[in-house]
């Protein structure tokens, strides 16, 4: 069973980093990033230029926003909604390539290789749950890089400061900031293996695809109305297009709201919810695969 | 059980209510090249799958080289299917599949340049998959397949999409592995006289059933109870030959007479004419065909 493991993620590994496809997904959250960050900085530019013509003051609505004359939180909002756009991009493309890639594998026959060669069909759901996590942590990484590298080329990064008075020095801010992203990143797993279990009952890749997608998209909407119970879904803590996670609380913060805090409870549910749920998740695949047709 | 690469006994597939394969029994023997010959839908590619452990079935017994279907893998590429989709990844090159395929081997292989020879596809080493005409994303398929040197190969119409000099190629690799190699076959398609010139046994799938199952020369030697006879005298002679004892089924066939013959041969129908006066210019053994055979078999039924 090792060995079929270890055959299946050494093929995953060989196709993921021959596919050009696939680099194109890691590359794409941290582009989007990037570019979001250049305009947000050429609007700021050019509205700032255009208010020394004009002899007023600028209102820096772009990216910025918040009071308008806080210091400093023009740099940080750009980049954390910078970092927002990236992780909602890169949960999106987990879970729709997480449903796509066993589906499409299992269309074009490629499983089959697999399975007949030297790979059983536990092993050939955890290759895709390592592969896929594989394309996480590198559209992870390289959209960090670059957001944060972006936004140290565009802005001087400091405390924010109202009227001479510090509202958040320079080390809480990281400190928001690395809590905000670590709670963002914990409901990833959760959501790739959202993804391989769809792939693994679906009946085809489109399906797989539309599934998968409007299921995540679904949740989105949902976790709204759920309320409290909200709170034991692990799609409530990803960074998405209704994003209710606290990295969009930390945009708040480094905006110079000061009513932002994360309850300890939620804080707590946060980092345990995903977990359970996410096993769920995998052990129903290694069930249900079993009795696929492949 | 013989030395047997595939042993199915008893199988019972269903498709909800439906019954697709109904009590199959097949065995291919080691070194054998099987032809599954069948009607669209009579079972031929479920066998298949069912065999390499793509779907479960529901009751009976089937063994490739003494394992079940759903533990192939452990034997490391000892079998390997070749279906009607290439199973390749179509954004890899033909190249690439090939170096994929060697890590999923787990013993002594050929090398990918070694099967890109093999199959003629030297030239499309660097194209991807996806830009392959469907012939040659065939040929690369069968090159996938071959890389770990397999026992046993399961091959489900590997003819469609090839021109007639990729049939042949593929017809002569199949035999040359099965001589050089030892390397067993199953192999289904719809082309009889192509399964009729390579395969070493021919069962005909009809109805989920195995109608028959036998060695090709069984099946295609000349029968000795069916005559072919061209004679003068025509009605003189079939009088002679219904008083003839052993004679029991005379047709008309254009100028010619097809005897059926039990108990007597060809020369005592021969002696006894010629006795008469009539004058035999041909008296032969029928051929028998098996598109006729197969025709006879899909409209009668299971026999």
């Amino acid at each position: 069973m090792m060995q079929g493991l270890m055959t299946a993620i050494r093929a995953e590994i060989f196709v993921f980093t021959h596919s050009r496809s696939i680099q194109l997904l890691c590359v794409i959250p941290a582009l989007v990033a990037a570019v979001q960050l250049v305009l947000v900085r050429s609007l700021a530019a050019s509205n700032e230029a255009r208010a020394a013509l004009m002899g007023t003051q600028t209102t820096d609505d772009f990216g910025g926003g918040g009071f308008g004359n806080v210091e400093g939180a023009d740099a940080w909002g750009a980049l954390v909604d910078a970092l927002g756009t990236g992780l909602t991009l890169i949960s999106l493309i987990l879970v729709a390539y997480a449903a796509w890639s066993f589906a499409s594998d299992r269309d074009q026959g490629v499983l089959r290789h697999l399975l007949i060669r030297r790979v059983s069909r536990p092993a050939l759901v955890l290759s895709k749950l390592i592969q896929a996590h594989l394309l996480a942590l590198v559209s992870i990484v390289l959209m960090l890089l670059v957001t944060f590298g972006s936004a140290a080329l565009l802005w001087d990064f400091g405390p924010v400061i109202e009227d001479g008075y510090e509202l958040i020095g320079t080390a809480d801010i990281h400190a928001e900031l690395r809590l905000g992203l670590s709670l963002a990143l914990i409901p990833l797993p959760a959501a790739i293996a959202v993804g391989v279990l769809v792939s693994v009952l679906s009946n085809s890749t489109t399906q797989a695809l539309s599934m998968a997608l409007g299921l995540t998209l679904g949740l989105d909407l949902l976790k709204s109305v759920l309320g409290g119970a909200a709170d034991y879904l692990y799609a409530s803590y990803l960074v998405s297009l209704l994003d209710e996670s606290y990295l969009d609380d930390v945009a708040r913060l480094v905006r110079g709201y000061s009513d932002v805090m994360i309850d300890p409870a939620v804080l707590q549910l946060n980092q345990w919810v995903p977990w359970p749920q996410m096993v769920l998740f995998i052990i129903l695949a290694l069930v249900l695969v079993r009795r696929k047709k492949l | 059980m013989t030395d047997a690469v595939l042993h199915i006994n008893d199988l019972i597939k269903r498709y909800g209510d439906v019954e697709v394969l109904h009590h199959l029994n097949l065995e291919v023997t080691r070194g054998a090249i099987h032809g599954l010959v069948g009607l669209n839908g009579s079972g031929k590619t479920t066998t298949m799958e069912c065999v390499l452990g793509m779907q479960g079935f529901d009751s009976g017994e089937v063994k490739v080289l003494g394992r079940h279907p759903r533990d192939l893998w452990q034997g490391a590429g000892d079998v390997v299917g070749i279906f009607d989709t290439p199973g390749l990844h179509p954004g890899l090159s033909v190249r690439q599949c090939l170096e994929h395929a060697h890590l999923l081997c787990g013993k002594p292989v050929r090398k990918p340049a070694e099967v890109e020879a093999l199959l003629g596809i030297t030239k499309y080493s660097n194209y991807k998959i996806r830009q392959l005409s469907l012939g040659n994303r065939r040929r690369a398929s069968i090159a996938h397949a071959l890389i770990g040197q397999p026992a046993f190969v399961v091959l489900d119409e590997p003819f469609n999409g090839l021109d007639a000099g990729g049939v042949d190629d593929v017809l002569a690799l199949i035999q040359r592995l099965n001589r050089q190699e030892g390397t067993s076959f199953l192999l289904s398609s719809h082309q009889l006289a192509y399964l009729e010139s390579i395969c070493t046994h021919l069962s005909i799938l009809h109805q989920g059933k195995i109608a028959l199952s036998a060695s090709t020369d069984e099946l295609i030697s000349p029968s000795e109870s069916r005559l072919k006879l061209v004679c003068d005298q025509a009605d003189a002679a079939r009088e002679l030959l219904k008083q003839t004892l052993g004679v029991i089924n005379i047709e008309k066939e254009g100028s010619a007479f097809m005897l059926t013959l039990d108990g007597i041969g060809p020369g005592d129908v021969n002696r006894k004419l010629v006795m008469s006066g009539v004058t035999v210019s041909e008296l032969q053994p029928e051929k028998r065909d098996l598109s006729a055979l197969f025709q006879k078999i899909v409209s009668q039924g299971v026999a």
